[in-house]
Parts: structure tokens; sequence; C-alpha cells
């Protein structure tokens, strides 16, 4: 919940108190501490002596927690926009057609 | 180029994990990794409160522009819940892997934080690889079903990474929707993986 309530404070700030001139800093500061949270999860992975021998699971899981959910959104999306926003489709088609 | 440069950086803390090599500042990272997560989210928060612009298209749309995030969430959702089946392990700790839509980052760093490094490693991967092959779905999807459905795969990343990739493909009304998508889905994800995780 913490982690919630700092983004919201943080979209606050973006919105009322921070210049839109240091978007790019901003990105910098992003992008940082994502490559030091990653860096992080590595050490605590490179850590665990049993992380050899669970890499192949790791792997597979990970194709199948990557595979399954994709498709879905795939066909659940296409379904809804099918039904519910088919007047934009049409005029999708005319632009193919053009 | 980011996408590597991540990589590296796994590779590289794996390497020095495994080699048993102690240096202060790699270990100060590691033991404070929940700071590090904050910052991460403040800067994140400004970035979406930045996006002035698009809080005013939700009028055009009206309530017709949550379909694709709506369905995205949906998606991501139920395929963790069979996920969880099939490799029978709790639906609240697949749920949250496939709640990070894309978000590789996010999703594995904080996972690993509230779980365990295993299952942040499987929601890094598996969100990684959502991204990655975003790139040559979008193109295929984008011939064979609607523009619309070109933003599913993309997820909480059709904001920025697979952005470029939707515009080439589809039309601006779309990257209007995909940029919408990418807020509310960016905004959904630390949402749905701590409410998932509280489902334990």
């Amino acid at each position: 919940m913490d982690v919630i309530i700092i983004m919201c404070l943080g979209i606050l700030a973006g919105r009322f108190l921070v210049s839109r001139r240091i978007r790019k800093g901003n990105e910098f500061i992003s992008l940082t501490c994502t490559f030091l949270l990653i860096l992080s999860m590595g050490i605590t992975l490179g850590r665990n002596e049993n992380l050899l021998k669970d890499l192949s699971s790791l792997g597979l899981s990970s194709l199948l927690f990557f595979a399954v959910p994709t498709v879905l959104s795939i066909l659940i999306v296409f379904f809804l926009t099918q039904k519910f926003m088919k007047k934009k489709n049409s005029s999708q088609k005319n632009e193919v057609d053009k | 180029m980011i996408v590597l440069f991540m990589i590296c950086a796994l590779g590289i803390g794996l390497l020095y994990g495994m080699s048993g090599i102690e240096l202060t500042f790699l270990n100060f990272i590691s033991n404070h990794s929940n700071i590090i997560l904050y910052i991460l989210m403040f800067s994140v928060g400004i970035s979406i409160g930045m996006q002035k612009g698009i809080f005013s298209k939700i009028k055009e749309y009206h309530i017709k522009i949550f379909i694709i995030p709506l369905g995205i969430i949906a998606g991501s959702f139920l395929g963790g819940i069979i996920c969880s089946l099939i490799l029978k392990i709790p639906i609240g700790y697949g749920t949250a892997i496939t709640s990070g839509m894309g978000w590789y980052s996010l999703a594995g760093v904080t996972i690993s934080s509230l779980v365990s490094a295993e299952f942040g490693s499987i929601a890094f991967m598996s969100n990684l690889m959502r991204e990655m092959f975003s790139f040559i779905l979008i193109p295929f999807l984008a011939g064979h079903f609607n523009y619309y459905t070109c933003i599913a795969p993309a997820g909480a990343t059709s904001e920025d990474t697979t952005l470029p990739i939707i515009l080439k493909y589809t039309n601006e009304e779309t990257v209007v929707l995909s940029v919408f998508n990418g807020v509310i889905c960016s905004l959904m994800v630390p949402f749905l993986i701590s409410s998932c995780l509280n489902m334990m």
C-alpha cells in the first residue's frame, strides 16, 4: 500500500509542483532506480545456492506466465473492441482500402 | 537498447551474488532496495502527473476509452489464474506476476521484495518476454485483427517502449488510446500486485 501512496504523491507533484523542464532528469532517475533494483534482484538471486538448479524450471514457468495472459489479453480486447467500438473498425477498414 | 541494459544489470548482479565477493556499495544497494523502489515509484508518479493532455482526452472518448485497459487487465488476471492452476502455485502469486502487464522492472523488483527472488525472477522474465514479443506481435495484429488489439500485448508499456511500433503500424487515434491505456495500466500495476498479494 505504501508503494501506491508514494506513487500518488508523485502524480500530485508531477501535476502541480514539478516543472515540465525536468522531464529528462526524472526519466534518468527512473532509469537509474530501475537499473539499481534489477541489479539488487540479480544479487539476491545470485546468492541463492539453488539458483542454477531452479533456472530451468523458472524459464519454462516464465514462458507460460508470458504466453497465457498475453494471448488472453489479445482475445478479450479483440472481442470487446469488435463489439463496442465497431464504428472505429469500419473507419480502419476504409483507411486500409485507401 | 534499454532492455539490453537491464539484462546486463541482472547478469552483473547474478555474477556478483554467485562470486561471493563483498563490495560495500553493492551490498548497500542490495540491503536498501525498498528505498530505491520508493524513489522509483515517486518518479513514475511524476511522469504520469506530467501528462496533462491525456486527462483531457478522456472527455472525447467517454467511457469507451476504458474498454482496452479493462480487456488487458482481465486477460492478464485470467491468465495468472490459469498459470497458477497449471503450475500449482498460490493464485495470489500467479495473478501478481501477470499483473505486471509487461512492466518487467517494477513487477520483478516488487514481487522480489514482497514475495521471493524466485517469483520476482519469474515476474521479471515473463514481463520482459511480453514486452519483447510485443514488437513481433503488433505488426501481425495490425494486419490480421484490428488496430485496437495492437495495444493488448504491449499492456503497461503501450505509453513508452512499444509506442513507436504502435505508431508505425496503426494510426494517431490508436496512439492516443495506446498512451491512455499505458497510463491506466501503469497506474494499476502496483495496485493490482499489492491487491493480489494481499489475497494470500
